[in-house]
């Protein structure tokens, strides 16, 4: 059987059924290419000529799916950890996936979970106890047991942002904006009811987790996350600090002048000193909060 | 002065590196982090120019009142600025051409040797058009920054071109603008939902936002708290 190949208007061959066959496998000839084989009443697509996809697979439909985009990144562990995970749609939508060996357990913010393998069994432990709850935070710190095998779990943030992961050394300390708390392994402290920033508790409702031990630690932004190493001086808007490492000095204080204080838009600062890192969010829940106010219907009274 | 646009385009912070002695100017609120050494300055309007009357414009124009004047006294430092909504931002080079009109609620940044007025052009077409038709002009040379909700594009206009309102972020003001309806008539215009647009004329850049803030919280405001 000899098949011509009609592609872009123009006509190829004809070639012989081997031939053809070949060329598709090599890519050089497309299954949805037209083509016309002696006997045949009109040009069909080469995938329907009979005998050509013996061995080549059936046309692949165009996906009508968008590809993913640049900005959408996935990230694996490169340096110290110790549970496998990924955290995908990195920077806007950063999803986390755990890897549970058999029987080991992982602390989860309280309504995270977005998905889970079916061996994973959840125990709701109440972490913090009031000073959480003051902190306008989730009372609860869930845990998933990965029962009689290996199990996974995918952890979906409530802002939609960027995710970090830190491992913890035993040595070192993190302290942590509640609401930006994901996950630890269960080797990881984290403690509440730490009151030890005092000048915190500032009306931007900071509340800080102290987290300190041995282990993963995953916490998340609301809106893309710098990292800031400190070495000196840095000032921060209390409402864009994530986490910072435990051996920074911190105070809170206004920006400028008395003038500023009050007309300046910018509310209470975070001035770090020392050496360490601080991790910033570009974006702010409470100001998005703000914007929104105008636009709230009235009360009919 | 060096800027760099990080995170873009969803978001989006402007990281600005200043050298010793350098200042930038920022909308109040804009700043989420600095360099500890960086001096802060609150004025109306603009810096040795405050008055009265520039800060009643601004309160009028539904921005901020005030600006913000970032120096960095003592050796380099950097300041970063972010906006509430998601979005993008843009730098623009200010130089030898025409001066650019920015929707109040997009102005970010401008460096000092950037000049800022109030402008009262289209007020009284403004009033009518139901959004804030307000415009910052900005003249002489030296860096702005500006932000958009969603993506930002330009559109180069050569003769006439119509955009609606809230999705204007900023233009060069060699184009004429008129604010004019969508439809055929007014009644159209309206109960199609497109109200009053703005049709530039000339020749010139317009930047436009992918989508309309005012819109956006409209559609959140029912579900709100009322007050």
């Amino acid at each position: 059987m000899q098949i011509t190949i009609n592609r872009n208007g123009e006509n190829h061959g004809p070639y012989p059924l081997e031939q053809v066959r070949e060329m598709l496998a090599n890519g050089s000839m497309q299954p949805n290419d037209l083509a016309h084989y002696e006997g045949a009443a009109d040009w069909v697509p080469l995938h329907q000529v009979p005998g050509v996809t013996g061995d080549v697979s059936p046309p692949v439909l165009e996906s009508t799916a968008p590809t993913p985009t640049a900005t959408q990144e996935s990230f694996t562990p490169t340096g110290e950890h110790e549970h496998e995970f990924r955290v995908e749609c990195k920077p806007d939508f950063a999803y986390l996936t755990v890897q549970i060996p058999a029987n080991q357990t992982l602390k989860v913010e309280a309504s995270a979970m977005a998905t889970m393998s079916t061996n994973m069994v959840m125990k709701t432990k109440m972490k913090g106890g009031l000073s959480r709850f003051l902190g306008g935070e989730n009372l609860f710190i869930n845990e998933f047991t990965a029962q009689g095998g290996p199990g996974e779990i995918g952890i979906a943030p409530g802002s939609p942002g960027d995710l970090e992961h830190y491992h913890l050394d035993g040595t070192k300390e993190i302290l942590l904006q509640s609401s930006a708390y994901v996950g630890s392994s269960m080797g990881v402290e984290v403690d509440s009811k730490w009151q030890g920033f005092k000048g915190f508790f500032s009306g931007e409702g900071l509340f800080l987790l102290r987290c300190t031990g041995r282990g993963d630690l995953w916490f998340n932004t609301y809106g893309a996350i710098i990292e800031i190493p400190v070495d000196g001086n840095y000032v921060v808007d209390t409402g864009h600090v994530v986490a910072f490492t435990g051996g920074l000095q911190y105070g809170v204080e206004s920006v400028g002048g008395l003038k500023s204080l009050f007309l300046s838009g910018e509310g209470l600062v975070c001035r770090f000193s020392g050496q360490g890192k601080v991790w910033i969010q570009t974006r702010h829940p409470t100001a998005f909060a703000q914007w929104t106010f105008p636009f709230r219907p009235t009360k009919n009274n | 002065m060096q800027i760099e646009i990080t995170h873009q385009p969803g978001n989006s912070a402007a990281r600005v590196s200043l050298q010793a002695g350098e200042t930038i100017t920022a909308e109040g609120g804009a700043m989420i982090a600095m360099s500890g050494h960086i001096q802060v300055e609150t004025t109306t309007h603009k810096r040795d120019k405050g008055s009265i009357m520039g800060a009643l414009k601004r309160l009028v124009t539904g921005e901020s009142l005030f600006l913000n004047h970032f120096t960095s006294n003592g050796g380099d430092g950097e300041v970063i600025f972010g906006t509430a909504l998601t979005g993008d931002m843009m730098q623009f080079q200010m130089g030898s051409g025409p001066a650019l009109m920015v929707q109040a609620g997009s102005y970010v940044a401008s460096a000092p040797s950037v000049d800022m007025d109030m402008s009262w052009q289209g007020f009284g077409k403004a009033l009518f058009s139901g959004e804030s038709m307000f415009w910052i002009k900005l003249t002489g040379t030296g860096p702005v920054i500006i932000n958009s909700f969603g993506a930002i594009y330009p559109i180069q206009v050569n003769g006439e071109y119509i955009v609606d309102t809230g999705h204007i972020v900023a233009f060069e003001e060699s184009l004429n603008f008129e604010i004019t309806k969508a439809g055929k008539s007014w009644m159209s215009s309206f109960l199609g939902g497109e109200g009053m647009v703005c049709k530039f004329i000339g020749q010139g850049t317009v930047w436009c936002q992918s989508h309309n803030a005012g819109s956006f919280g409209s559609a959140l405001g029912p579900t709100l708290k009322p007050h």
